[in-house]
């Protein structure tokens, strides 16, 4: 079975929470090596030459992220995103409270890769454990020296600011979390500027996903080239998959990019006995259903978007035969519309309509007319937003609406099928 | 049980520092604001029209902008809440492995519905979008506390501990009796406590242009009925292709004209 520990290498085994048994298993190494005798340079080309993606769903590459601020524009910040709430993904809820200092020293490492001073942590609001954990963490590492004023003598100061939200998914949009962070609604802001131009109080801005910036910490210990040599050819190295739904064992695996959908299920000890595939979201509610004819794609990013999803913030759902499709697709566009912001109609409006026709559906009065009408609304839905969130309305309802059509025909009211 | 008035100003002097400290965290001292609302709603059990105006004096900006700040986080509370917060996730991948039955087995043991708070002012109970925590669903959280792989067991021996004041998690702070809801609603909002009333308020969303937020409802009818072609569209900028910012910059300056032609 390819699971290959390295982020998630002495979780449940050691309690990696106390600075002290993180450092005998090697923590803060690469931090103490990177002030005293890296530059700032040698960091990102590390991270670029590695082809690290972003974590968070959107698999942009994080050195070219990161090569977009504008040289010799201070100040500059880094901003770790742990607003993790798409619906599957529990990935950095576990980084974040098992094992808080690789969280802490990813952070800490990235802020140096892009020469800046003062890094920020956005946490979910619902993380309060989360919350205490890290902030316990960044107390330790200051007192250890680790972070605050002239690290280890050599003149780099760095602090970090740990940042709880209240509550709204949109603020892991990464302009909807800078509005929040500055004390505002997370309302995502209009592109460009993209944040690296404009981002904080206007500076220069980059923001990462727990994940990617925990990655730089196994990076710079085992060199870019072995995070690249796992992978396939655009998508490099390993990533934590959150499976869940109807599998024996539902979890966090870290596997190398391009593990099968097939073997990923299998780590997840299978489906329950008894019951048939049907379905796996592949990306975390945004994305759309993939079937039994992709079952040995590899989980990468290209191989996700041939199959028409993504491969998303790594969420895996998986759906046994026992899946009520028509209430699943309800359940997760009720989400987003109550997720949305508001601030764009097609999302805003779009979303509530789709919910109310689809409720329809779940009690067995959806109309003949509303099957077309689901398609189009959909559709004019996306792509006409700020922001991706009214674009991840559509992906699922139009996948299983069009692999399962049987399923929301049977849910037409009985006069209208007659007639 | 609960004292009539809450010394408010007392409060404020204790916590006065604390904001102090939490703004000087900060280039700019707004960013305090959310941080210092949990630091209110701590103490207080929920964010009062006193802690918004506190902050607002603080933070140099206007009551208005901090409760229309306020009302965009679902965790806080601008109305007293019961002692235990309930929050049980409604997430997809819970709903997979039983969260309705779970839900339903809440509503029936404590009487109330969602946002709803007992008489007792002791429970209140709401359920939420995805908490993160898929792998041990069915889950939940006790004021902010997870709780996984619920049961109808484990339910009963929790409302039983929380009455006898013997649960494990501390029961949130309490300086005015809770209503039947915290929810606030807006006047004209018809709705189950969505961002905008939008077709919420309207009896029929299939036809278009009638009750509730018409403009909108006749944009979103003309995509439709139009089936305008965009170009363009953010999914395909954003999640499809991961190209290059520089790329993406340009191609949205070449092609602002074009996507206004569509209309």
């Amino acid at each position: 079975m390819p699971v290959t520990k390295i982020l998630t290498a002495g979780i449940g085994e050691a309690n990696l929470r106390d600075i002290n048994v993180y450092r005998e298993r090697g923590g803060y190494k690469q931090w103490e090596r990177a002030v005293r005798e890296l530059t700032p340079n040698d960091v990102f080309e590390a991270c670029d030459k590695s082809g690290l993606r972003g974590r968070g769903g959107a698999g942009f590459p994080t050195g070219r992220k990161w090569s977009f601020l504008p040289k010799d524009v201070f100040p500059r910040y880094l901003v770790c995103n742990c607003d993790e709430a798409e619906p599957g993904t529990f990935k950095d809820h576990m980084l974040l409270e098992e094992t808080p200092h690789l969280v802490l020293e990813g952070i800490l490492l990235g802020a140096y890769g892009i020469n800046c001073h003062h890094a920020f942590i956005y946490i979910r609001g619902e993380f309060k454990r989360g919350y205490e954990i890290f902030m316990k963490a960044l107390d330790e590492a200051r007192a250890a020296g680790l972070v605050g004023k002239n690290l280890f003598d050599k003149g780099y100061d760095l602090e970090v600011t740990v940042h709880r939200g209240a509550g709204a998914y949109i603020c892991g949009e990464e302009t909807g979390l800078l509005n929040s962070l500055e004390g505002k609604r997370g309302e995502p802001r209009l592109k460009p500027p993209f944040p690296a131009i404009a981002g904080l109080y206007g500076a220069p801005t980059v923001v990462n996903n727990v994940e990617t910036l925990a990655y730089l910490v196994p990076i710079l210990e085992r060199g870019a080239d072995w995070f690249a040599a796992a992978g396939t050819e655009r998508s490099k190295g390993y990533k934590i998959v959150s499976i869940s739904g109807h599998v024996q064992k539902p979890g966090n695996y870290e596997v190398p990019v391009g593990t099968t959908i097939r073997e990923l299920i299998e780590i997840a000890g299978g489906l329950r006995p008894g019951r048939t595939f049907m379905a796996v979201q592949p990306g975390g509610g945004s994305s759309a259903c993939i079937f039994e004819e992709h079952l040995d794609y590899p989980y990468d990013y290209e191989s996700m978007a041939k199959a028409g999803s993504m491969m998303g913030s790594g969420a895996f759902t998986v759906f046994d035969d026992t899946t009520d499709f028509v209430k699943a697709a309800f359940n997760l566009i009720r989400f987003y519309t109550h997720e949305s912001c508001g601030q764009c109609t097609p999302c805003r409006e779009g979303g509530s309509w789709l919910e109310r026709v689809l409720h329809r559906f779940v009690e067995g009065r959806g109309l003949r007319s509303d099957l077309e009408m689901i398609r189009r609304v959909g559709h004019a839905i996306t792509g006409l937003n700020l922001c991706a969130l009214g674009d991840s309305i559509e992906p699922f309802l139009l996948s299983v609406f069009n692999r399962f059509p049987d399923q929301f025909e049977a849910r037409l009211l009985k006069e209208t099928v007659q007639a | 049980m609960i004292e009539a008035t809450f010394d408010f100003a007392a409060l404020a002097a204790k916590l006065g520092p604390k904001c102090d400290a939490l703004i000087a965290q900060y280039e700019r001292p707004r960013s305090a604001l959310l941080p210092m609302m949990h630091l209110f709603q701590d103490e207080q059990g929920y964010v009062s029209q006193d802690a918004m105006r506190f902050a607002a004096g603080l933070l140099d900006i206007t009551p208005a902008e901090v409760e229309s700040t306020v009302s965009f986080y679902s965790l806080f509370f601008r109305k007293p809440v019961g002692k235990y917060m309930l929050q049980v996730c409604r997430g997809l991948m819970c709903e997979l492995r039983g969260a309705e039955a779970i839900m339903a087995y809440f509503r029936e043991k404590l009487g109330i519905g969602h946002l709803q708070t007992t008489g007792d002012g002791l429970f209140s109970y709401e359920e939420v979008e995805c908490l993160a925590a898929c792998d041990r669903a069915t889950c939940m959280q006790v004021n902010l506390e997870f709780v996984y792989d619920l049961t109808p067991t484990m339910i009963d021996d929790m409302i039983a501990g929380m009455r006898a004041g013997s649960y494990p998690v501390k029961p949130l702070m309490q300086s005015a009796q809770p209503g039947r809801t915290w929810s606030v609603r807006q006047d004209g909002e018809v709705g189950t406590g969505g961002k905008s009333p939008g077709t919420r308020t309207s009896s029929e969303p299939n036809n278009a242009g009638g009750v509730g937020d018409s403009s909108g409802i006749i944009m979103l009818d003309s995509f439709v009925t139009k089936d305008i072609s965009f170009t363009g569209r953010s999914r395909e900028r954003f999640v499809r292709d991961a190209r290059g910012v520089a790329e993406i910059i340009e191609e949205e300056g070449s092609q602002g004209n074009g996507a206004h032609a569509g209309h």
